[in-house]
């Protein structure tokens, strides 16, 4: 068995398998609540820990997948590009947004934080929690926080943005695309914008722009926060 | 022929990218960078839609596949909460919640102003 799983086809078949089984099952079924990203996760982590398989195993096939997540980024431009007339028209309007996502990330982790007696660790930890996880992973450094929190909150927060936002969005009445797009992606990175590509092609479009804005503006206000001597 | 032509296109630029960050010191991944450099080949006409088009799609159509090693490496990174999953979990879901309101609420809020202000 040992040699089966460790090998770099086993992580390989393991991740193919859960995400083909479970968008098959989804497609079949009409159930496009069922998120195959999580559904995958919580399988392939049964399966290890049922079957007694060291996590070293599953990515060895695993981080071969995991490094397609540059190229994965980068075609994110395209949507973009296709929106490029709705961009320029709402330019301010989407710059606002994203600043005040941002803002509003950062000040609610420390008010949060604070109010909930949590220490200062964590609090640094969590700052990044609404970026994508390459930038998450720098202001944890700038922080010098706990990288392994800020991954782990970084996950919980694409997960949980991309399952609430259907819902949230309808309570809070917002019905202009864009305004969908941009909170998804400012809220929640690159894993809600899986979410907010299935909405439409400005919604994604949208979510992927507020990825790559939302993380910069982090990393502005992070460098402005240490100038001030928050942090 | 045609996706290997388009993945060699992606994966140079998202190099190029990588390079980018590394050399000019830019706070930001090379993804990222890959990102908004593909943007600016695209909007100058240096590379058409076509050169990318299949390839890329596919790929954003099934961008949560690429995501799941990652979350299954929540197995090994939850030791690092040591023992705050409840009150980090409050704070990563009210703070998701309200980012999601903010943003959403100030985007709409700024172009129903904006189309108000045309008219």
């Amino acid at each position: 068995m040992e040699k089966i799983t460790n090998a770099h086809l086993f992580g390989i078949f393991l991740t193919v398998g859960c995400f083909y089984v479970i968008s098959l099952v989804r497609k079949r079924s009409g159930l496009n609540w069922l998120n195959p990203l999580l559904l995958s996760t919580v399988i392939i982590i049964c399966i290890l820990v049922m079957g007694d398989i060291p996590y070293d195993h599953y990515m060895k096939g695993g981080s071969v997948i995991h490094s397609l997540l540059g190229p994965v980024t980068v075609v994110l431009a395209l949507p973009l590009y296709r929106q490029r007339k709705l961009l320029v028209e709402h330019k301010y309007s989407i710059l606002g947004g994203i600043v005040s996502g941002v803002l509003s990330a950062i000040i609610s982790v420390i008010v949060l934080c604070r109010l909930l007696g949590i220490n200062e660790l964590l609090e640094r930890s969590l700052i990044g929690h609404s970026v994508t996880t390459p930038i998450g992973i720098g202001v944890a450094n700038m922080l010098q926080a706990n990288e392994g929190i800020t991954i782990i909150s970084i996950i919980i927060t694409g997960l949980l943005g991309g399952s609430l936002a259907p819902f949230m969005l309808k309570l809070l009445r917002i019905t202009h695309p864009v305004a969908k797009g941009l909170s998804i992606g400012t809220s929640s990175h690159a894993l809600g914008t899986t979410k907010a590509i299935e909405m439409g092609e400005t919604e994604g479009a949208m979510s992927g722009l507020a990825i790559g804005v939302a993380a910069l503006t982090t990393v502005l206000a992070v460098i402005l926060m240490q100038l001030m001597g928050w942090y | 022929m045609k996706v290997f032509k388009q993945l060699f296109i992606i994966l140079g630029i998202n190099l190029a990218g990588e390079l980018l960050s590394k050399y000019l010191h830019l706070p930001i991944p090379g993804s990222i960078s890959g990102m908004i450099l593909l943007l600016v080949l695209l909007l100058t006409g240096i590379l058409k839609e076509k050169h990318i088009r299949e390839t890329a799609d596919f790929m954003i159509q099934n961008m949560g596949f690429f995501f799941i090693p990652a979350t299954v490496g929540v197995l090994v990174t939850y030791h690092a909460l040591d023992g705050h999953y409840f009150q980090t979990s409050l704070v990563v879901v009210l703070s998701t919640i309200i980012v999601l309101a903010v943003t959403a609420l100030s985007t709409q809020l700024l172009i129903n102003l904006k189309e108000r202000w045309k008219k």
